[in-house]
């Protein structure tokens, strides 16, 4: 296998206490992994890290055989890691196409911009019938699928998804796990925070579970899902059926 | 009727300059949340640099824009760096209060030395010439004040939602970690932005001072009335301090003929309380905002 992202080691955290605690994760290139976890785990903070709002107090993390803890998140942009946060965040008073351009905001060309722009408008057609509206009037779901379109305008080849279903119903959560999949058939390394842990595990190649700042466990999606320990700490009960 | 008239021509005209100021301030405000109360004293001090290069080397006061703005914005960039930018954390806007005033504090002390109390004013040749259209008195400095007043706004709006840098600022105002987790450098943003405000400061001073008398203490006048425009526009929004300038200049001019000249000030003050009674978010509420 071959690992795009090896984290070693890694403590960060916010002020003065630690909330990672010597991470240890691999992710294997063109694969999805699933972070799972109890609330407060980490998780997020995990992926602030990877992202460079961050900086690791210790340990290191190797982008396909690059150092990368130093890094600015322009400079990990440019590396083709972009960040999808949990919280909202488009630009409520942009228009979805501003928020598009946005996205690109590193790329400095602006005819590359443009037709980047215009290939993801191609591709969503959200993006295309809405793009000169206010994305605050967009609803939740819609708002989280324009992230995932601006996030897009850099063509990464690693995608930090945190909790892209939060909030959605059925069928729009359906939607963004085959976004999901689609992204990575496109040969994107993802890497996914699920607050439903069935339906992430079941999605991804690979899960590890965090606990208390640290990796607990790690393994392919079906067999975490299976896993005792798991089920039982994180996923409320028995092994998931089928 | 006409004298109504006269009188709103005038407030619109004066309204102009007001809105260049007032500019600068709520997009230094919409981006970092400082206040910067030396904005009055900056305008002042690009006054008398105006005035300098217009007594000294014979440069008119409208040509010494180009001069003094850049300038200035040098001087703005350079206050960010070492003032400002250090304020961080949840004290951070309060502070920002302190450090500005005592900016402007400085600035007053400074020009104080150099050119004492006395009041001075730019007086190019046709300071003294007006037009008569439709037989309403219109002053050329006055106009040209407005006009120049005007462009640079519109440049400043261009500025913020036509290019790479404006898309970046709007963005950080409006959520300051989007804009980082796309790449956008805050504090880059933030510096060029002070600088911003102070250049449309600098912008505004040039004129000012071929159209009011100043000395270094006119800047507490200035201020407040600067800090009622953005509060009574909506701390932030552009669109609001110019709507604010505006009103401000026609009401006071209205009040001046129509009332007496004694009550002009202070005539804005109770339109301000009044308004902000009712509608405390400002005339454009966040929903509404420019930035
Ligand atoms: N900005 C912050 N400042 C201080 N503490 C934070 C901040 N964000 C998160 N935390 C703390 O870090 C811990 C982990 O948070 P987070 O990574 O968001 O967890 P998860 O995403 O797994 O729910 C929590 O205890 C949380 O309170
Ligand atoms: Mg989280």
């Amino acid at each position: 296998m071959t690992a795009l992202l090896k984290l070693e080691g890694v403590v960060a955290g916010y002020g003065r206490g630690d909330i990672l605690r010597g991470i240890d994760l691999e992710l294997e290139e063109a694969t999805i992994t699933c972070l799972v976890g109890p609330n407060g785990a980490g998780k997020s903070t995990v992926l602030k890290t990877l992202s460079g709002l961050l900086r690791p107090r210790e340990g290191t993390i190797v982008l396909a055989g690059e150092e990368i803890s130093r890094c600015s998140p322009a400079e990990l942009l440019a590396r083709g890691i972009v960040h999808v946060a949990q919280e909202r965040s488009l630009f409520p008073l942009m228009t979805v196409w501003d928020n598009l351009l946005m996205g690109g905001h590193i790329l400095r060309e602006r005819p590359l911009v443009r037709k980047r722009a215009e290939a993801i408008a191609e591709r969503f057609d959200l993006v295309r019938d809405r793009r000169d509206e206010r994305a605050g009037a967009l609803s939740g779901g819609q708002q989280k699928l324009v992230e995932i379109a601006r996030a897009l305008m850099l063509e990464p080849r690693l995608i930090l998804m945190d909790e892209p279903t939060m909030g959605l119903d059925p069928k729009a959560r359906h939607l963004m796990f085959e976004m999901v999949a689609q992204l990575n058939e496109e040969g994107r390394t993802v890497l996914l925070v699920e607050q439903n842990a069935r339906a992430g595990l079941a999605i991804a190649h690979h899960g590890a579970v965090l606990d208390n700042g640290c990796v607990a466990l790690t393994g392919p999606g079906k067999s975490l899902l299976d896993d005792p320990r798991v089920a039982e700490l994180y996923l409320g009960g028995a092994p998931a059926a089928a | 009727m006409h004298q109504v008239i006269q009188a709103i021509i005038l407030g619109v005209l004066v309204g102009g300059i007001y809105a260049l100021m007032a500019s600068g301030l709520t997009l230094v405000f919409g981006i970092m949340k400082v206040i910067n109360v030396a904005q009055g004293a900056l305008v002042i001090l690009a006054a008398y640099l105006s005035y300098a290069l217009f007594s000294h080397v014979h440069i008119d006061p409208f040509v010494s824009i180009l001069i003094v703005t850049p300038a200035m914005f040098v001087l703005g960039v350079a206050v960010q760096l070492v003032f400002v930018r250090s304020l961080r954390g949840p004290d951070g806007s309060e502070l920002s209060l302190l450090v500005t005033w005592a900016l402007a504090l400085g600035i007053e002390g400074v020009l104080s030395v150099i050119f004492k109390t006395t009041y001075r004013v730019t007086s190019p040749s046709y300071a003294d010439s007006s037009w008569s259209v439709f037989g309403y008195r219109i002053s050329e400095v006055r106009l040209f004040a407005f006009v120049a007043s005007a462009v640079l706004l519109v440049l400043l709006s261009l500025l913020l939602t036509r290019t790479r840098f404006g898309r970046a600022v709007r963005a950080t105002v409006q959520n300051p970690t989007a804009a980082t987790l796309l790449g956008v450098d805050a504090n880059r943003v933030q510096t060029l932005s002070f600088g911003l405000g102070v250049s449309m400061a600098a912008a505004a001073g040039a004129v000012y001072g071929v159209i009011y008398p100043f000395n270094p203490g006119s800047h507490y006048d200035l201020i407040s009335r600067l800090l009622s425009i953005v509060v009574l526009g909506g701390l932030g929004s552009l669109g609001g301090a110019v709507f604010a300038s505006l009103g401000m200049g026609v009401i006071e001019a209205i009040v001046a003929v129509e009332i007496s000249p004694v009550w002009a000030s202070f005539s804005f003050f109770v339109v301000l309380l009044a308004f902000l009674l009712v509608r405390p978010q400002g005339i454009f509420g966040v929903r509404e905002r420019v930035l």
